[in-house]
C-alpha cells in the first residue's frame, strides 16, 4: 500500500507542506500582508481582495473560501490581517475549531498605522514559524489525500494521453480510499452524459446536467460564442475545434469511478471518493476552489505549457506533448510524451505518476514551488453593496 | 528496428481512439500527399493526406456529409459545416460545435 510522509493535524487531516500563510482578509491590508510575508522565509501570502459589501452567494463563497484557506492542512500556522475586526474574530473562531495555530491583527488593533501592522505582523508570524517548525513528518496513507484535477492551455495531446493518465491516477487514489475532485463545469459540455451516467443517484445525475445547462445558458444569454472563449485561441491553434472536443478530453481526468456528489465552489467533500465541483474553468479560480475545499495537491496537465500553480497546494505539472516536454524541461514535473509517441500506453505511466505524486506529497518540490509561482483567486459571481 | 531518422517518430502517424471515429488526431505534422498509418480502435488503416496538416490537428478518415456529426472518442464533437473530403484537415473552418448556440431566427 502506497503511503507518503505528511504533517498530521489536530483535526485528523494530513498536510503535505508545513507553511505559514499570511492571509489578508479584504484588500485594504493586501500590500501590508505582502510586506509581512516577504520578511518571513517561505511564508505564503494570499490576498482576498473583496470583503465589505459582499452579499448572497458571493458572501457565502468568500466566507467558506476564507475558512478553507486559513485552516488548510498544508499550513502549520496562519497570520490573518484585515480591516474588519468582527470578520477576523469570526474567521479566527472557525480556524481555532480546526486546530490551526493562528494570530489575527486588525487595522483597528494598530490605530490604523500600517507601519505598526507590518511590525506586529512580522513578529507574530516569526513566532508562529518557530513554533510550527517543531512539527515532523510521519507516515500517512493515500486515503488522507484530496487531489484537484486540472488542465490548462490544453492541446490534443491532453485529451488523448495526459488527461486519461490523470484518470488512471484518480482511479488508483479513489480505490485506496482517497479523494479526487474534477471542476471546470464548462468543460463538461458535450460530455455531461458520460459524467451523469457515473453519478451515484438519479438526483445527482440530474444536478450534473443542470449545472451544465446553467453554464450553457449563461453563455447564450451573454451572447458569447464559446469558440474563442472555451476553447481558447491557444487551444484552437493547437488543433482543438469545439467545446465538445475539449470536454471529452478534459473529463477524462476524472477516470472511471462513480461520482459521489456535486460540490459548490470551495465546498469540502463530505466523504472520500470522486467528486465534481460546479466552478469556473479558468485555472486561478478553479485551483482555489479545490484548495479551499481541502485539496492538498493538484494534478495539472498542459498541452503547450502553463506556469500557473496554487500558492498552498503543490501543483504537479504533466504534459504528453513531446515538443512541450523538450522545451519546458525544468518546468514540468512529469513527462508523459512516451505515451503520445505510442511507445507505451497512458495506463502504463500511471504508477510512475502516482509515485511522483507521493514523492511530492512527502516534500520533494515541484518546479512551480522552486520558481516561486503560485497564487489563490476566489471567484466572484454577482454585485456588491 | 528504428533507424536514426525514426527517433522521436511515433509508432503511428495518427490515432482514432474509437472504431466509429470519422477523424483521427495527428501525432506528427504531415506534408501533402503523405500516406499515413492510422491506429483506428485496434485496427491500422492507411490514408493519404490531401493537404499539409499540423501535429494535434485532425484528418478526415472518409467523406463527411454537410451537417453530419464529426466523431472523436466515438462521440460527436460537432457537425460538418460543409461536405468534408477524405484526407483533408478538419478544424474550425469546416466543423462547428452543436453547443451554446443561439436559437436561429
Amino acid at each position: 500500500m502506497a503511503e507518503f510522509m505528511g504533517y498530521h493535524r489536530p483535526d485528523g487531516r494530513v498536510g503535505v507542506r508545513n507553511r505559514l500563510l499570511v492571509l489578508s482578509v479584504g484588500g485594504l491590508t493586501g500590500p501590508a500582508a505582502r510586506r509581512i510575508a516577504s520578511s518571513l522565509r517561505d511564508a505564503a501570502c494570499v490576498i482576498l481582495p473583496y470583503e465589505a459589501g459582499l452579499i448572497g452567494e458571493d458572501k457565502a463563497i468568500h466566507d467558506r473560501a476564507a475558512l478553507g484557506l486559513a485552516s488548510h492542512p498544508n499550513l502549520g500556522g496562519v497570520l490573518m490581517v484585515g480591516d474588519n475586526p468582527v470578520m477576523l474574530e469570526r474567521l479566527a473562531a472557525g480556524v481555532t475549531a480546526r486546530g490551526t495555530p493562528l494570530a489575527a491583527i486588525s487595522m483597528d488593533d494598530c490605530g490604523n498605522d500600517v507601519f505598526e501592522l507590518v511590525a506586529r505582523g512580522g513578529r507574530a508570524g516569526a513566532r508562529l514559524i518557530r513554533e510550527m517548525s517543531r512539527q515532523r513528518r510521519a507516515p500517512a496513507p493515500l486515503s488522507a489525500l484530496t487531489v484537484g484535477l486540472e488542465c490548462g492551455r490544453s492541446d490534443p495531446s491532453s485529451g488523448l494521453v495526459a488527461n486519461p493518465l490523470l484518470g488512471h491516477v484518480a482511479d488508483a487514489l479513489v480505490d485506496a480510499g482517497g479523494t479526487a475532485i474534477l471542476g471546470e463545469t464548462t468543460e463538461w459540455l458535450g460530455a455531461e452524459h458520460l459524467l451523469a451516467a457515473r453519478a451515484r443517484t438519479p438526483e445527482l445525475a440530474a444536478a450534473i446536467r443542470a449545472a451544465v445547462e446553467r453554464r450553457e445558458a449563461a453563455a447564450v444569454a451573454a451572447g458569447v460564442d464559446l469558440l474563442g472563449t472555451n476553447p481558447t485561441p491557444t487551444n484552437i491553434a493547437s488543433g482543438l475545434s469545439s467545446i465538445e472536443e475539449k470536454s471529452l478530453g478534459s473529463t477524462a481526468k476524472s477516470g472511471s469511478r462513480p461520482i459521489e456528489g456535486l460540490l459548490g465552489y470551495g465546498e469540502p467533500p463530505a466523504a472520500p471518493g470522486l467528486w465534481v465541483m460546479d466552478a469556473p474553468a479558468y485555472a486561478p479560480e478553479s485551483l482555489t476552489g479545490f484548495v479551499a475545499a481541502g485539496a492538498q495537491l493538484i494534478l495539472f496537465t498542459t498541452g503547450v505549457g502553463n506556469s500557473y500553480v496554487s500558492a498552498l497546494s503543490p501543483t504537479v505539472k504533466v504534459s504528453a506533448n513531446p515538443e512541450t516536454c523538450a522545451r519546458l524541461n525544468g518546468q514540468l514535473d512529469f513527462d508523459a510524451s512516451a505515451a503520445f509517441l505510442g511507445e507505451t500506453a497512458p495506463e502504463a505511466l500511471a504508477e510512475g505518476l502516482l509515485g511522483t505524486l507521493c514523492e511530492i506529497a512527502g516534500g520533494t518540490r515541484t518546479w512551480g514551488e522552486i520558481l516561486g509561482e503560485g497564487d489563490e483567486v476566489v471567484s466572484r459571481f454577482g454585485a456588491a453593496l | 528496428m528504428k533507424g536514426e531518422a525514426d527517433i522521436g517518430r511515433p509508432a503511428f502517424d495518427a490515432i482514432a481512439l474509437a472504431p466509429a471515429d470519422n477523424v483521427a488526431t495527428l501525432l506528427r505534422a504531415v506534408p501533402e500527399g503523405a500516406v499515413l498509418r492510422i491506429r483506428r480502435g485496434a485496427a491500422v488503416v492507411e490514408i493519404a493526406a490531401a493537404e499539409p496538416i499540423a501535429m494535434g490537428h485532425k484528418i478526415a478518415l472518409g467523406p463527411i456529409a454537410a451537417g453530419a456529426p464529426v466523431l472523436k472518442y466515438g462521440i460527436p464533437i460537432g457537425e460538418a459545416r460543409v461536405a468534408i473530403a477524405a484526407g483533408t484537415h478538419v478544424h474550425v473552418h469546416n466543423l462547428q460545435s452543436r453547443r451554446a448556440r443561439r436559437p436561429s431566427g
